[in-house]
């Protein structure tokens, strides 16, 4: 186990996580400062997402700590943490992610009418950060009626809409072409460094992955900073 | 992609890959190209047709229902439960008829004459061999009856009632095992008290009703023919009587009230994992399978649900009718082997639910199509047509306003209501009625929601889910709607209906007053029974009276009358007396009340006493009396059961009471309301001791017309199985539509959404629907229970029939709600997100 580098924003140390007999996390290790963007990467069933959600605090590690700035994330209780994803954090993934019966314009409003931000100013915070990301067309439609690409960039702006101190990102592109996903990318670390918002960016892509400022590679659960081999 | 035969094939409509099945133009790339060698439609092995390829694909639809996972099981589960739930509720229902057949069938075979039938002795057996005395003895103890009868063999072939080994000897008796244990316990003390004889046997289940009957049957040789007491040569006298047609449209609606909340949660529970389903069959598209094919995989998907249904069914029911005996009708539970589904009524079920199971399938298929990636994109939310909503309950209408107006024009039910159709009409016009309810609750939910806007996110997301499909939450409702409208309505009828039968209520608010009658007696016999009575312990007043009507005149100047005779002391509580001796009469007249005796029986008026058809038929004469010159008009006074007792109260001396053909004797008697239960029991007691045939029975209370009684205790059980019913099925649609959004909503969670906002948005998803189908109901129970009412000529006596009805239904959706919220809490685990 190493220590947190320090000034990191989000750093994890030691983490262990198992489904059953299956070990997803063996001692990982990972930090991310503020403004940075991070590339977690290797093969599927490596450990990536289940290192991004205790990463979150979505799941609990069963060993090995996280800490956001001065907390323990596994100090906090459901609601703290629930809290703490409301506000600090922003979440991209592969699919699913929208709330199918709410129009787009309502789903990126939603985190901030969640954190108590009346639905008029809610939907106007929306709607800038829909126009941002080129998407302000398809605001009143919902995500059943739009292109797999648009509702992704959707997805970008309910991430952004809090302005977020990290965006959590899974497989952000899986669904799209590379046309789209390249896109969505460019949107997406565009509008992270207007906010200096760390990016855990989790993909099996090269090219995706060229969009960070460092790798790190998951295999058997280990986490290796790859950044190094990349300079 | 090449097209195969691998069972999910192309060539599934057995066209054998001709293309002209719809399949060739689907996307799927294959139109216009050329076949390679060796793969062409020619050299494809031909794959099955007609009844083969219908069983290929419904048995590849009954795969996927196994072969789906955990979460194929999980929902084959979820249909086979809530299917198997009204399945079980059907069987009930199916075994009503055999039921009361059975219930029918024991009474019977116990009875010795046809109900209400007096029998002179002239037509009965003459006394031998093979003959027995029978009187029919009852006590109530503890409001519960307590029946039986007094047997006297005349010889040794004398029938034995069914149930029964051998006749009990005189100071014998036979007991039902109920009754035995209640005697046996603590709390059949005081009834022990009144059943002194030996007990030396037990009445079989052939010779009752129902397990928990008291019954018993007493050995006498005191017992003489006449009086109520008859000689038979055999058990078994049917018990039929007329049944008021009301009943029968009111037992008829009961029916469909219970019925059609089955029938919809059944076509609700089919359609679980429909989206599921969808999904499947477009990837069954894709790969070629004719839209013929993909009906007949769903078909057969369905069809497995819908059996594992019967199936849950079956052990539901097996299960429920284990507790029969627990199910009181009419004050005695239930033969678990008298609830059997009639052989007709269940093979209707068995072939019905899976019909019907398919049916709603193909009919839920509309309009879903194939995408490129096997997704299925749902069509725009079309806009649900009102007018064919419409038509169903205009044709319910249409069926009941003939009788309506009939009933208006002329007289009220008149007997042509009973022998004609109209009974079936009025049933199948509130059938089409309720059923117009459920088909206008989805139209009437989209308008409803559409107008929905604003409000905090849990409203936000519960509107929004409603508003993009409120199908399935419609559907779910519209059994609690049909049940409540239908039980709304029955209620306005039944208690419309009930007022007609029922004298005031609660004019002796204290319920300690009795009553009690038996044999006449002499004037001693009176005055000691009366002491027994005043001694018995917790009673505070008794008094004991012999009386027969009286009438003086014939046609329409006939009046009617009580001649009352006892000692002054006793008639002295009677009225208000200056002055009694023993050979007075006086006339009592009530102060304020309606009838007039003294001017309608002045002094010197005869009087004729007759009796009762028994007594006629062997001809005895009526007695004919006069009322004296010397009577004195005098005022009433409150008797010891409440009632003032007007008419002629004559001395021992003045009449000779004996004389009087079935004259009675009356007992009045107020015991200690602090004692009051107990006290009814040993005032019982010594009734018991005076005349084991002496009925006592309790004054003020409302009186029930039996059969009222009986559909009122039906629409309360089987209302309450409705709701029960509606609201598992409800739960089990609200888990079902969780476990479809599993990913949404732990996505929701994990980007810290609170659990609360979500639990609150499923009460609003549940509740909008259930308040929206509440109203309707309300509205519509109302109107048809007018409706009805208006047909039978009866007018509304409750509006406020909906109340308890609508409250119950509120109490489901809460209690749906929290049932459903362990499920929400655990499909919105982050760990739900996982898809390896």
């Amino acid at each position: 186990m190493t220590p947190a580098p320090s000034g990191s924003l989000l750093a994890a140390t030691g983490l262990r996580k198992a489904y059953g007999p299956t070990t997803a996390l063996d001692g990982a290790d990972f930090s991310v400062h503020p403004g940075e963007i991070v590339a977690v990467m290797g093969p599927s069933g490596s450990g990536k997402s289940t290192l991004l959600h205790c990463l979150a605090g979505i799941i609990r590690p069963d060993a090995g700590s996280v800490r956001y700035g001065a907390r323990k994330l596994s100090e906090l209780s459901d609601a703290e943490r629930s809290a703490l994803r409301r506000g600090e954090f922003g979440f991209v993934f592969q699919f699913g992610q929208l709330v199918p019966e709410l129009t787009c314009v309502e789903n990126v409003a939603l985190p901030l009418r969640l954190g108590g931000v009346r639905r008029k100013e809610a939907e106007q915070q929306a709607m800038r950060w829909l126009e941002r990301l080129e998407v302000a067309g398809v605001r009143g439609k919902r995500p059943g009626e739009v292109s797999g690409g648009q509702g992704q960039r959707v997805a970008v702006a309910r991430a952004l809409v809090t302005t977020p101190r990290v965006i959590f990102a899974d497989e952000p592109t899986g669904a799209l072409d590379s046309l789209n996903g390249e896109r969505v990318m460019e949107l997406l670390t565009e509008a992270a460094r207007d906010t200096r918002a760390a990016v855990v960016l989790v993909t099996h892509e090269a090219r995706v992955a060229a969009y960070s400022d460092r790798e790190v590679v998951v295999r058997d659960g280990r986490a290796r900073d790859m950044a190094g081999a990349r300079l | 992609m090449t097209a195969h035969n691998d069972g999910t094939g192309n060539d599934s409509t057995g066209n054998n890959g001709a293309g002209n099945d719809g399949t060739r133009s689907d996307g799927s790339g294959r139109e216009g190209r050329a076949p390679r060698p060796g793969h062409g439609p020619a050299d494809r092995p031909a794959g099955p047709s007609g009844p083969a390829a219908w069983l290929r694909d419904l048995l590849m639809g009954a795969r996927f229902t196994a072969t789906g996972g955990r979460e194929g099981l999980v929902r084959a589960a979820l249909t086979a439960l809530a299917v198997g739930l009204g399945v079980a509720v059907l069987a009930i229902a199916a075994s009503v008829p055999q039921l009361l057949d059975a219930r029918d069938q024991r009474t019977t075979s116990r009875s010795v004459f046809p109900a209400g039938a007096d029998i002179p002795p002239d037509d009965q057996p003459r006394k031998g061999a093979g003959t027995l005395l029978y009187q029919h003895a009852a006590t109530d103890f503890r409001d519960r009856l307590v029946d039986g009868a007094i047997l006297r063999p005349e010889g040794p072939g004398a029938p034995v009632p069914p149930g029964v080994a051998a006749l009990p000897g005189p100071g014998e008796m036979v007991v039902s095992p109920a009754l035995g244990r209640l005697l046996a316990s603590d709390e059949g003390k005081l009834l022990s008290e009144r059943f002194r004889h030996r007990t030396v046997g037990t009445i079989g289940d052939a010779g009752l009703i129902g397990p928990d009957e008291l019954f018993f049957y007493l050995g006498s040789d005191r017992i003489t023919q006449g009086g109520g007491v008859v000689r038979i040569d055999g058990f078994g006298s049917s018990q039929d009587g007329p049944v008021d047609p009301r009943i029968v449209v009111l037992a008829a609606m009961v029916c469909v009230v219970l019925l059609l909340p089955v029938a919809v949660l059944i076509g609700t529970a089919v359609r679980f994992g429909g989206e599921g389903r969808e999904r499947r069959l477009a990837a069954l598209r894709l790969v070629g399978a004719g839209i013929a094919s993909t009906r007949r995989i769903a078909a057969g998907e369905a069809l497995c649900g819908a059996l594992l249904g019967l199936l849950a069914g079956a052990g539901i029911f097996l299960f429920v009718r284990g507790f029969a005996p627990h199910v009181v009708i009419r004050d005695v539970g239930v033969f678990p082997a008298d609830v059997t589904p009639a052989p007709v009524l269940a093979a209707l079920i068995a072939v019905a639910v899976p019909a019907l199971a398919v049916a709603v399938t193909l009919f839920a298929l509309r309009g879903v199509a194939a995408e490129p990636l096997g997704a299925v994109r749902e069509a725009p939310v079309r806009r649900r047509r009102l007018w064919w909503r419409l038509l169903i309950p205009a044709a319910g209408l249409a069926l009941l306003a003939p009788g309506v107006l009939q009933t208006r024009g002329a007289l009220v039910f008149g007997p042509a209501f009973a022998g004609s159709g109209q009974t079936v009409l009025a049933a199948a016009g509130a059938a089409l009625l309720l059923t117009g309810i459920a088909t206008l609750l989805p139209w009437l939910v989209q308008v409803c929601v559409a107008r929905l806007r604003g409000g905090p996110p849990a409203w936000q997301l519960a509107t929004r889910r409603l508003q993009a499909n409120s199908g399935p939450a419609a559907r779910a409702v519209a059994g609690i709607t049909v049940a409540v409208a239908g039980a709304v309505a029955v209620q306005m009828m039944v208690s419309g209906m009930r007022g007609g039968y029922e004298g005031p209520p609660g004019t002796v608010a204290s319920h300690s007053q009795l009553q009690a009658q038996y044999r006449p007696g002499t004037p001693d016999e009176l005055r000691a029974h009366t002491e027994a009575f005043r001694a018995t312990p917790g009673v505070r007043d008794a008094v004991a009276f012999v009386e027969q009507y009286a009438e003086s005149g014939k046609g329409p100047g006939r009046k009617v009358t009580t001649v009352h005779v006892a000692g002054c002391a006793t008639l002295s509580r009677l009225a208000k007396l200056d002055s009694c001796r023993d050979g007075d009469v006086f006339v009592a007249q009530e102060k304020g009340g309606d009838v007039n005796t003294a001017k309608w029986f002045p002094p010197g008026t005869e009087l004729v006493m007759d009796g009762f058809e028994e007594a006629k038929a062997q001809g005895v004469p009526a007695y004919r009396w006069t009322v004296p010159r010397t009577a004195r008009v005098v005022e009433t006074r409150t008797a010891p059961a409440g009632e003032d007792t007007y008419g002629i109260l004559a001395t021992p001396s003045a009449i000779d009471a004996r004389a009087i053909p079935d004259a009675r004797t009356t007992v009045l008697a107020r015991v200690d309301p602090a004692d009051r239960d107990d006290a009814i029991e040993r005032f019982r007691n010594t009734a018991a001791a005076i005349d084991p045939g002496m009925r006592v029975w309790r004054r003020g209370g409302v009186v029930k017309e039996d059969h009222f009684a009986a559909v009122e205790e039906g629409l309360t059980t089987g209302g309450v199985g409705v709701l029960v019913l509606v609201g598992l099925s409800l739960l089990v649609a609200t888990v079902e539509q969780l476990r479809g959004r599993r990913r949404a909503l732990s996505v929701l969670v994990a980007c810290g959404t609170n659990r609360s906002t979500l639990a609150w948005s499923v009460l609003w998803q549940t509740a909008i629907p259930v308040v929206l189908g509440l109203a309707l109901a309300t509205a519509g129970g109302l109107g048809l229970g007018r409706l009805m009412l208006a047909l039978v000529g009866e007018p509304v006596r409750d509006w406020s029939a909906f109340v308890p009805l609508v409250g119950a239904g509120a109490a489901v959706i809460v209690a749906v709600t929290l049932l459903a919220l362990p499920t929400l809490w655990r499909l919105t685990r982050p760990e739900s997100m996982r898809t390896e």
